[in-house]
């Protein structure tokens, strides 16, 4: 996971931002109470988003909780969680898991096989609890390594298999909202997906790796994902979301553009200089 | 198409799959415009790297010298648009994407064929890229004209928006409360 999907804090009421924050905050909670205090650097935004949308979506109360942090033990502040980031948080390990796995493959790195060995329980475990999840998880990655090898130029098929990993996360639980839910993660999961490709092209070119962008014209980026969240908000609109529309907008609309922004930014400012 | 993809890449017709990876990824590294930024030079001889690379992983790197070889080729190119088309026609876009991938064509009309049917099947990339190459190379078009500007409507939807939203602001705003959360959720 890469942590784009993340919201625009200027444009989000006081309370909109407690909402986020709290969220976030209550995933890690939950995945250090149920994974070990260890698995909470597999924390990010892009699962906080699925916690935020899956919990508006099927109207998902919230326990409140009070808490301090190591950081300000003096300042309590206030976190959220529900079945839904208990769920997040197991596919959160899983991801951590197979991401270990396939650095140590692919590099050999000792570390990275220490790490995965880390998560292998959390995994076996989730393995039987989610066959479905880890099933198509487990078969898209490898595809993915397969196409990353072989060095492919289409940059839809890479991405369509990363989109399908996404969009069996998005499935909660098999439902009526299930057909839409896929198809909404899969949109989104392409999107990241090329958005991640397009912010590590220059990265990629000088190193020499694959980078399924490579062979495109960068002046086509903008348009490209743009089209890519065109389609996943058509995803979006099929579902009746009916509860903190306006954060989950924001992320959509705005916040997902942060990061690239940020790098377009630092590119012109690299010119100026 | 490119009389000999090989030499444009360096590469002997030899050179195994890795050598070829290899040889395109150090070129591509000397010209690739976003490191070369403003040399038009640099960006049309990626263009070139690009082709001689497609045409090589096509499986038939010699695609242009055995079209016109072939004395047939004009009536079989013809039978070939005319099955793609009716594949098109019945949805079957995989069906029609194989025949495509066959052919040694690479016409407006190949580009046009091509963007349909990777619309079809929600390869929003491919299509977009083949419909605005079909209209680069034959810009009096309507119907090239009309796929393009299908594909790209939905993505002036949400352009506008997002404008609604105003812009977005770069990173220095993501952190608020959060990078501390970031900092103490690790070790609490």
């Amino acid at each position: 996971m890469f942590g784009y999907v993340v919201a625009d804090s200027a444009k989000l009421t006081a309370e909109e931002k407690n909402h986020y924050r709290s969220c976030y905050c209550g995933l890690c909670q939950t995945l250090g109470n149920r994974h070990g205090p260890l698995s909470r650097i597999t924390l990010n935004y892009d699962l906080t988003f699925l916690v935020l949308f899956l919990s508006a979506l099927y109207q998902q109360e919230p326990t409140m909780q009070t808490g301090r942090c190591l950081i300000h033990p003096r300042k309590p502040h206030s976190y959220w969680h529900n079945e839904i980031s208990d769920y997040a948080s197991d596919m959160s390990v899983v991801l951590t898991y197979f991401k270990f796995l396939d650095d140590w493959k692919d590099e050999r790195k000792i570390l990275s096989l220490a790490e995965a060995k880390l998560f292998a329980k959390q995994y076996r475990q989730a393995a039987v609890r989610y066959p479905r999840q880890c099933t198509v998880i487990s078969e898209c990655l490898s595809a993915l390594t397969d196409m990353e090898k072989s060095g492919e130029l289409q940059p839809d098929l890479p991405a369509a298999c990363f989109g399908r990993l996404m969009g069996e996360i998005f499935v909660f639980r098999e439902d009526d909202y299930a057909r839409d839910l896929r198809d909404f993660g899969e949109a989104l999961g392409k999107f990241i997906y090329i958005m991640d490709a397009c912010l590590d092209l220059k990265k990629d070119l000088q190193k020499e790796c694959y980078n399924p962008l490579t062979a495109l014209s960068p002046d086509s980026f903008p348009q490209i994902l743009n089209l890519l969240m065109a389609d996943c908000m058509e995803k979006y609109r099929q579902l009746p979301v009916n509860r903190d529309q306006n954060l989950l907008e924001n992320i959509l609309y705005s916040g997902v553009w942060t990061r690239y922004e940020a790098a377009n930014k630092k590119t012109r400012g690299d010119k100026k200089a | 198409m490119i009389a000999d993809p090989y030499q444009v890449l360096g590469v002997p017709p030899t050179a195994t799959e890795d050598e070829i990876k290899k040889a395109y990824r150090k070129l591509a590294k000397k010209y690739h415009p976003d490191l070369n930024p403003g040399n038009a030079d640099a960006g049309r001889k990626m263009s070139e790297i690009n082709a001689a690379y497609e045409q090589i992983k096509s499986g038939n790197p010699y695609q242009n010298l055995r079209y016109n070889q072939s004395s047939a080729s004009g009536a079989y190119t013809s039978q070939a648009y005319d099955s793609v088309k009716r594949y098109i026609n019945l949805g079957y876009f995989r069906e029609a994407l194989n025949i495509l991938a066959r052919m040694s064509d690479r016409s407006a009309e190949w580009f046009y064929c091509s963007a349909v049917a990777n619309a079809g099947i929600g390869n929003i990339i491919a299509a977009l890229n083949h419909a605005e190459t079909a209209v680069r190379l034959n810009p009096d078009n309507p119907e090239y004209q009309r796929i393009l500007n299908m594909l790209q409507r939905n993505g002036h939807v949400y352009q506008q928006q997002r404008r609604n939203f105003g812009p977005s602001s770069p990173l220095d705003n993501l952190c608020f409360g959060l990078c501390l959360a970031d900092l103490c959720c690790p070790f609490c």
